[in-house]
């Protein structure tokens, strides 16, 4: 498919039924068309969309048309007013609209074809795809044709967009949000590309309507604990995360009698149960078990912290481990002091970080001066704790690009990627609900920025390095990890999961795009020249 | 030797399997989940024994360190980590191996885990039901 793009010119979309007229909202004095000026035409620059869908119509119309009709129109043609683009083009189409039939083409239309100077003739030469557009003659039989030529066009409008954002032209890709609602009606939307679009013709929307510019789907912290734990229960990510880093926190806990580990996100505390049962079970006896539990604070005087910690406990008294739990509320990461860990000297500290950290991330265009990223901060004062592990699981993706563009076609790639994978779920309403957190987390790739957007994904080659930079050096997985996340795939039903194994670290992906990349740390031993610096790190930026 | 034998073996009269009950249970304990669910069906005698959970244990794992005993108790006991966790795992693994009971003793852990939530039925195994997708 030869996609018919010009400078300035968007793919138009196949008609609605009824004449339906482009509702931009133009704020700036109208400019006319500079591409179109010079082949003789005066069409504004927000009448482009405009035009050109009327002019599609108008040449779909033709294509249908039974091929005497088509001889008929070669006739020969005036062409009045031909700067006047717009308003010609919109009396042709007014007719056209009126004979549904279309056995005869009003001999207006031959004015538009066989004038040699009426339009650059490239537009009308190429070879269209397969009319996609709902002409009442369409058989049955292409519909799904009709889908896979909808669901491309809607990536190729998705991406003329958020170029048009990129470049500020927001009326542009407002009118163009507004076109690609309208073919989403038509394709569907409870699967495949369909549903992908729409969630992120969604984000792009609440970006370009969005009063103040940019807003994410405001969502309570009770709403978010339970969209995860949908996501936990739909899909192997979370599982897979918390098995790997459990793995490798029981081995780097072996021999130690006091252990403490810190969550830095402790949710519902679905990942500590296997870790309390692994350690009661280990040869020679379970040690005793400190947890502190990092969360939001909940609003309506609920001490969730406090619940979940009662929980765990309550299990790991029954399997005779000695526990202990207390809860950290902060509403960001970087809110948290050390000193509020209390962690003792003499104890193993193991830090479990799942998918927490890119938040911590300032775009690379903040000016530093005003704030240094909290990233830096966080890593300095976990070095701080001399921790015998840190466990970090992020998203295998570049969502933190400075150029919108970039970081829009990513994400629709990793999410598109993800969506595919959550098809093969059949449980409901986990497979919904998932849907909906991962949802959200395209909004807010998409549709926030500055302190708003705190979904800024990096790759495991940045965050490699970033943590060789705080003096951690990497600790490998090893294979007992490898096979019990193998394991854990045999037992999802989808096939297309694979777990890899990359310099130590882990990810799980679907069909060999790597999603979530699971890595292991230790902080290496304070040299005395380092120390005091560290201390000041941890203490003084804030 | 456990409830006396009616009859003695060399008295003609045979010897019932139902006069011995810790025979019984070794016998029960070497069946399929399915067969001890079937057994429980016989009579009231072979429910209650198909009920004990050392004929569960067996089922679950042939040879476990010792350990293991008083957290499947904990958690739930042999019958019920069978039926949530051991039946469906073993259409995909054989449970024959330590790193595959330490998988589902992990997984039969967050169930309880959920279970003590109490708002509504855990639901973090419910992805093993799913039919595997060929």
């Amino acid at each position: 498919m030869v996609p018919y793009e010009t400078a300035a010119i968007p793919i138009a979309n196949p008609p609605a039924t009824s004449s339906s007229t482009t509702t931009t909202a133009i704020s700036k004095p109208p400019e006319i068309d500079g591409l179109l000026a010079g082949a003789g035409y005066k069409v504004r620059s927000s009448d482009l969309r405009h035009v050109a869908q009327r002019l599609e119509r108008l040449e779909t119309a033709m294509l249908n048309s039974p091929s005497q009709h088509l001889s008929l129109l070669a006739s020969d043609a005036v062409l009045y007013n031909p700067s006047d683009l717009s308003t010609w083009v919109d009396s042709l189409l007014s007719e056209l609209n009126q004979s549904q039939s279309l056995p005869s083409l009003p001999s207006d239309l031959s004015d538009l074809v066989s004038n040699p100077t009426a339009l650059d003739g490239s537009w009308m030469d190429q070879q269209l795809p397969p009319p996609t557009a709902a002409i009442h003659n369409q058989q049955p039989s292409q519909l799904t044709v009709v889908e896979e030529d909808s669901g491309i066009r809607l990536v190729h409008m998705l991406m003329t967009c958020a170029e048009y954002v990129q470049r500020g032209e927001l009326s542009l890709a407002g009118s163009l949000i507004q076109d690609m609602q309208s073919l989403l009606t038509r394709v569907n939307t409870g699967c495949g590309i369909g549903k992908v679009a729409g969630c992120f013709i969604d984000a792009l929307g609440r970006r370009v309507f969005a009063a103040g510019g940019g807003g994410g789907i405001p969502g309570s912290a009770y709403e978010t604990e339970i969209l995860y734990h949908h996501f936990y229960e739909a899909c192997p990510y979370l599982k897979f995360a918390h098995f790997t880093a459990n793995q490798a926190i029981l081995e780097a806990f072996d021999g130690h009698d006091c252990v403490h580990v810190v969550d830095f996100n402790l949710m519902h505390g679905l990942q500590w149960p296997a870790l309390i049962q692994a350690l009661a079970l280990r040869p020679g006896g379970p040690p005793t078990l400190r947890l502190t539990g990092i969360g939001p604070p909940s609003p309506d005087g609920r001490d969730s912290l406090r619940e979940i910690g009662l929980r765990l406990a309550e299990l790991a008294r029954s399997v005779n481990v000695r526990f202990a739990f207390r809860g950290v509320a902060a509403s960001r990461l970087e809110d948290v002091k050390p000193w509020m860990l209390q962690v003792n000297p003499k104890e193993a500290v193991a830090v479990n970080s799942i998918m927490q950290l890119h938040k911590l991330l300032a775009g690379p265009g903040l000016d530093p001066a005003h704030r240094p990223a909290p990233i830096e901060a966080v890593l300095g004062w976990i070095r701080s704790l001399n921790p015998k592990i840190v466990t970090v699981v992020e998203h295998e993706a570049d969502h933190n690009q400075p150029g919108f563009l970039d970081r829009f076609t990513e994400s629709l790639y990793y999410y598109s990627t993800m969506f595919d994978s959550l098809d093969a779920c059949a449980l409901q309403p986990e497979k919904a609900l998932a849907e909906v957190y991962i949802q959200r987390e395209i909004c807010n790739v998409v549709s926030c920025e500055g302190s708003a957007r705190l979904e800024r994904h990096e790759p495991l080659a940045r965050w490699r390095e970033r943590l060789g930079r705080a003096g951690f050096r990497p600790l490998h997985l090893g294979s007992n990890a490898f096979k019990q996340a193998s394991m854990l795939l045999t037992l999802f039903s989808a096939e297309g999961y694979c777990v890899e194994e990359n310099e130590g670290c882990l990810t799980l992906g679907w069909h060999s795009r790597p999603l979530i990349a699971a890595s292991a740390w230790h902080a290496l031993p304070e040299t005395a020249a380092v120390s005091p610096d560290v201390a000041v790190v941890g203490g003084a930026v804030m | 030797m456990p409830a006396a034998s009616r009859n003695s073996i060399g008295g003609g009269r045979g010897f019932g399997i139902n006069d011995d009950v810790d025979i019984l249970t070794e016998v029960l304990k070497r069946l399929d989940g399915r067969s001890v669910c079937v057994a429980a069906c016989v009579c009231r005698q072979w429910s209650s024994i198909a009920r004990k959970d050392s004929v569960w244990e067996e089922l679950c794992f042939r040879h476990v360190s010792p350990g293991v005993r008083p957290v499947v108790v904990a958690l739930g006991g042999y019958k019920r980590l069978y039926m949530v966790c051991v039946r469906p795992l073993l259409k995909r693994m054989t449970l024959a191996r330590p790193d595959e009971v330490q998988l589902s003793l992990s997984l039969f852990c967050v169930h309880y885990y959920e279970t003590l939530a109490g708002s509504g039925p855990p639901s973090s195994l419910m992805f093993l039901c799913n039919p595997v997708n060929v």
